[in-house]
């Protein structure tokens, strides 16, 4: 009688295991689906979020110079602050414009004049890969595109900027 | 680029332009209560130092995960057991390789390890999100970018 109820616990127990296995499967195909579902919502609230850089217009000069600023990222479930920097600069037009350091080619961050060899363009240390002051790439150097450009407004004197964007060809 | 999935995409089409290794050196010890408190913010600040200086050169230097040991273990066994590591790894088209830790008992043994070793300050304690330490760290992960890039 014992040894019969042992048996039925020890199937039962293996019962609920294989269904925990299964269920988890089913969890693994399950979560790609959710994942799709739920990602156009999630990805709408993070557009159009402006962050004050702490720079006053009147401080950008035509030389670009380095920002960074901080945002809280979400990645998945896990959210993180990163920092971000972008280079500052206003145009020939006096039009502010914030380009992303990263490299096109495959993303170190670029410097402008980082190289003694090409003034008055940015520099990316990892391939020599150059880009001019508009951020239009070196034709012959490793990049294929031009540097992003970010999103940016001008509120009560001070710089705010969003995401980097791809440039659109003029 | 780090060790992910999307990183080794890139990876594979782009690894002649890869050719810096990067490899977190972590010591560990679970055992004694006195130093897992220090132990594992040194543990966060390296964290901290790998991901910007990834960041930085992102395209030519991959990151790799961390290789653990015991804090107090043989560090001549673990210098074999590294040399496995990059034997494999030299399957690939590297050329420079980078250790870096805040473990300074690697010094004895600077030498035997294949490659350069960066030393990341050791900071005691602290926050890391206070305005002194991130500026700390970041001028740290400056130089140390500059060193690297200097054998390219
Ligand atoms: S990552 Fe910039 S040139 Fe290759």
């Amino acid at each position: 009688m014992s040894e019969k109820k042992q048996q039925v616990s020890r199937r039962q127990f293996l019962n609920y295991t294989l269904t925990g296995v299964g269920g988890f499967m089913a969890a693994g195909m399950l979560v790609p689906m959710l994942r799709m579902a739920v990602d156009p919502v999630l990805q709408t609230s993070e557009e159009g979020d402006l962050k004050s850089v702490d720079l006053s217009v009147d401080d950008i000069t035509n030389e670009p110079q380095l920002v960074e600023w901080k945002i809280d990222q979400v990645d998945g479930w896990y959210e993180s602050e990163v920092t971000k920097s972008a280079w500052v600069f206003k145009d020939d037009n006096g039009d502010i414009i914030a380009h992303s350091p990263v490299c096109k080619h495959l993303g170190c961050n670029v410097t402008w004049e980082g190289s003694e060899k090409y003034p008055n363009e940015y520099f990316c240390p990892c391939h020599d890969g150059r880009y001019y002051k508009d951020g239009t790439n070196v034709p012959g150097t490793p990049p294929l595109a031009p540097l992003d450009e970010f999103d940016q407004k001008v509120e009560n004197g001070m710089l705010y900027l969003g995401k980097a964007k791809p440039r659109e060809e003029a | 680029m780090k060790w992910t999935k999307m990183d080794m995409e890139k990876y594979i089409d782009a690894k002649e332009f890869v050719d810096t290794l990067l490899i977190p050196l972590s010591p560990f010890k679970m055992g004694d209560d006195t130093s897992l408190e220090k132990d594992a913010f040194q543990q966060e600040v390296l964290h901290l130092f790998v991901h910007e200086i990834e960041q930085q050169l992102a395209g030519r230097l991959l990151l790799i995960p961390s290789y653990m040991y015991l804090k107090d273990a043989d560090k001549e066994a673990e210098v074999k057991r590294i040399q496995l590591f990059l034997e494999d790894a030299q399957k690939q088209p590297i050329e420079h390789v980078f250790y870096i830790t805040f473990d300074a008992s690697w010094r004895k043994h600077e030498n035997e390890l294949q490659g350069n070793v960066l030393w990341v300050p050791s900071i005691q304690t602290g926050d890391l999100k206070s305005k002194e330490v991130q500026s700390l760290i970041g001028d740290q992960v400056e130089q140390l970018s500059e060193y690297i890039r200097s054998y390219w």
